[in-house]
């Protein structure tokens, strides 16, 4: 077992280092001087040479490379362009709020999509699971944002039965249109996925077997098909949460809601490049590091695992 | 009477089919009795034509603004006078109503209700029923006084176009790396999986988006992100299937002759790997048709005046909140949705019309 994290440990580290750098040739590549960028067009030529200097911006490349990467180890990834408040701090100030976001419709999209998931599986082929499945696709067709607009209209607009957009701290009803629109596509991947994993495990010997010795429908379902099926749907429901994890970048964006989404767009809009680099990073590093910790989960539940 | 193909669909035995066909024959076979998949090719089918035939069919010039009509409802009807064309565009001079004309000049009233008239000479045609007409806006106009049905008509242009080529190139480099990995394995294997899972690190939307910011914003720039971002999942697929045919008696058979990597990879592995890699790409396209509109949304896609979907959605979107035409962030949306939902309707059907394993 501890071989088996070492290994992960270090190839996620690698894993890293790739994200990191492809961070930094994102803001190296960009046609322009950053430091002019940063000081508006009409600075004066001293001030920019002194920014350039204070940056490294006149270091060859390489050296700029390393000293990024050394900075970025330590959680120094430089100051906003716009307000000059440290990148890092500003990204774990906004951090609950796009936590708060991102778990309360996973838990949903869970909670419903596994269900609706089992419920086509049991049912399949019935007018019930076609539209369940035709849901789910519908699901996964709309784009959030215009999914969002329009629960906005609806529900904020038209009915008035939720505020259009802010934070949850001026009343936990501002968390609704925002959660709702977030939890409808991972909840349609989860119905997909639980359903083509119930149905191939169905299909599978011990369940014959346990149907064949008497076992009542909900024992067969949740003890002996579900535990097997379990491995995709879980795969499933922490990429997703590794994903929303790291930014729900349009749902923040139209709802007004002050996370790590929202932060990341502002800075797009003001081309505001160590934030920007900061967001990117942060969403990948999040990804990485769940998928880490997913996968030692995977490892403690299935000691199959470990040995490939 | 019965053909004998009648008859083998009917008993639905592959065994039993006499003259043996090809997996592409079967899967079309397969994939025309899934209604959905089929409606799914329907409406792509007929987008299609409507991108293609979009000068005719559209009532205006998606680009052709009347001001003084910005942002009318649905079904709204101007009445106009219009002018001799000038370059391509025609003008459009809206008006309340025609006082009267004589020889030379035509005296109307205007949008704003005050008098005006203007020399005949400057209309269009001779006879009133070529220079003055009523234009009805079926799906209402946007804040430049452009009409929403010609300008969604057109859009479908960006959304297909954008959607096709970026996804080809995602195919290209995805099915090369997926290929190079899967065949040649070890070394070469651990360097690409590991730029896949770099790549698959970063939130594909966010990564797009800074890619378009650093490329500059753009058409063009839109297909080299979103197809940078996408071969992912192609090269994984491919991988995997390079990885289990590698295996097969007749890649073996092929190495046993003598036949060089690239002859094997393009002749007899490739082929053999394309109903996976032919899902994947449906449902890439449907996800780059999604990313398309997403980067129009931020006004980092095609620039305007050019009509695309994300882009009117989010020009419309404060006109629900004012309260004037919800229609025109709507529309769009539907309009997306709709082209997704088709798509990944076809992308579902083609999953179970590819897998010889059901023979359903």
């Amino acid at each position: 077992m501890t071989a088996y994290i070492i290994r992960n440990l270090l190839y996620t580290i690698l894993i890293l280092l790739g994200v990191v750098t492809v961070t930094f040739c994102l803001l190296y590549v960009v046609p322009g001087d950053p430091a002019r960028i940063m000081l508006g067009q009409r600075a004066d030529v001293q001030s920019v040479e002194a920014v350039r200097e204070e940056l490294g911006l006149n270091k060859p490349l390489y050296v700029q490379y390393f000293r990024f990467l050394g900075k970025a180890v330590q959680g120094d990834l430089g100051r906003s362009y716009s307000t000059n408040r440290d990148v890092v701090e500003t990204i774990i100030d906004k951090f609950p709020a796009t936590a708060l976001l991102a778990f309360s419709a996973l838990i949903i999209s869970a909670i419903l999509g596994v269900m609706i998931g089992i419920i086509s599986a049991v049912k399949s082929y019935t007018a019930l699971d076609n539209a369940s499945m035709l849901f789910a696709l519908f699901g996964i067709s709309f784009p959030t944002f215009a999914f969002g607009l329009i629960m906005a209209l609806v529900f904020g607009f038209w009915l008035k039965w939720f505020p259009l957009s802010g934070y949850i701290s001026e009343g936990p009803s501002y968390l609704v249109l925002p959660m709702v629109t977030l939890a409808l596509r991972p909840l349609a991947i989860i119905a997909r996925i639980t359903r083509s994993s119930m149905m191939d495990a169905m299909t599978q010997d011990y369940v014959r077997t346990a149907k064949a010795k008497g076992l009542s429908a909900g024992k067969v379902i949740f003890k002996h098909t579900l535990r097997n099926a379990l491995n995709p749907i879980v795969t499933t429901i922490s990429t997703s949460l590794a994903a929303t994890l790291g930014g729900a970048y349009f749902i923040e964006y139209i709802f007004n809601w002050p996370g790590i989404g929202l932060l990341a767009f502002d800075s797009i809009l003001k081309l505001d490049f160590p934030m920007i680099q900061g967001t990117v990073l942060f969403s990948a590093v999040v990804f990485v590091v769940i998928n880490f910790f997913v996968d030692i989960l995977y490892a403690v539940l299935d000691p199959k695992v470990k040995l490939s | 009477m019965e053909t004998t193909e009648q008859v083998y669909i009917r008993e639905e035995g592959m065994i039993i089919d006499p003259t043996p066909k090809s997996l592409w024959h079967y899967s079309w076979k397969r994939l025309k009795r899934n209604k959905l998949a089929m409606a799914g090719l329907v409406i792509i089918a007929l987008l299609f034509i409507i991108a293609a035939t979009a000068e005719l069919i559209a009532p205006f010039n998606p680009n052709q603004q009347i001001l003084e009509y910005s942002v009318k409802p649905i079904g709204f009807k101007g009445n106009v006078i219009i002018k001799k064309m000038d370059g391509s565009e025609l003008q459009y001079i809206p008006i309340q109503n025609i006082i009267k004309e004589d020889n030379s000049k035509v005296y109307y009233t205007d949008f704003s209700g005050s008098e005006a008239n203007i020399d005949k000479s400057e209309l269009k045609g001779n006879s009133q029923k070529e220079w003055n007409k009523e234009l009805t806006f079926h799906l209402g106009t946007d804040r430049f006084g452009r009409d929403v049905l010609s300008r969604l008509i057109f859009g479908s242009r960006v959304s297909l176009a954008v959607g096709i080529i970026s996804e080809s190139i995602a195919i290209f480099i995805g099915v090369l790396l997926g290929a190079m990995a899967g065949y040649f394995r070890g070394k070469t294997d651990a360097v690409i999986m590991w730029v896949i899972n770099v790549v698959w690190a970063f939130p594909s939307i966010l990564f797009i988006i800074a890619l378009s910011v650093v490329l500059g914003k753009g058409f063009w720039q839109a297909f080299v992100a979103i197809g940078l971002t996408g071969w992912v999942d192609i090269a994984r697929i491919v991988r995997g299937q390079f990885f289990s045919l590698r295996e097969t008696e007749y890649i073996e058979a092929t190495k046993a002759i003598g036949f060089k990597a690239p002859r094997v990879i393009l002749k007899h592995m490739l082929p053999n790997s394309m109903g996976p890699v032919i899902v994947t790409g449906t449902v890439g396209l449907a996800t780059a048709i999604l990313f398309e509109a997403s980067l129009s949304f931020l006004g980092l896609g095609v620039q305007p005046p050019t009509a695309s979907w994300g882009q009117m959605i989010f020009d419309g979107y404060k006109y629900i909140i004012a309260g004037n035409n919800w229609g025109l962030a709507v529309f769009p949306s539907i309009a997306i949705m709709l082209t997704i939902f088709a798509v990944n309707l076809v992308g579902d059907g083609l999953r179970d019309a590819l897998d010889p394993k059901l023979k359903r």
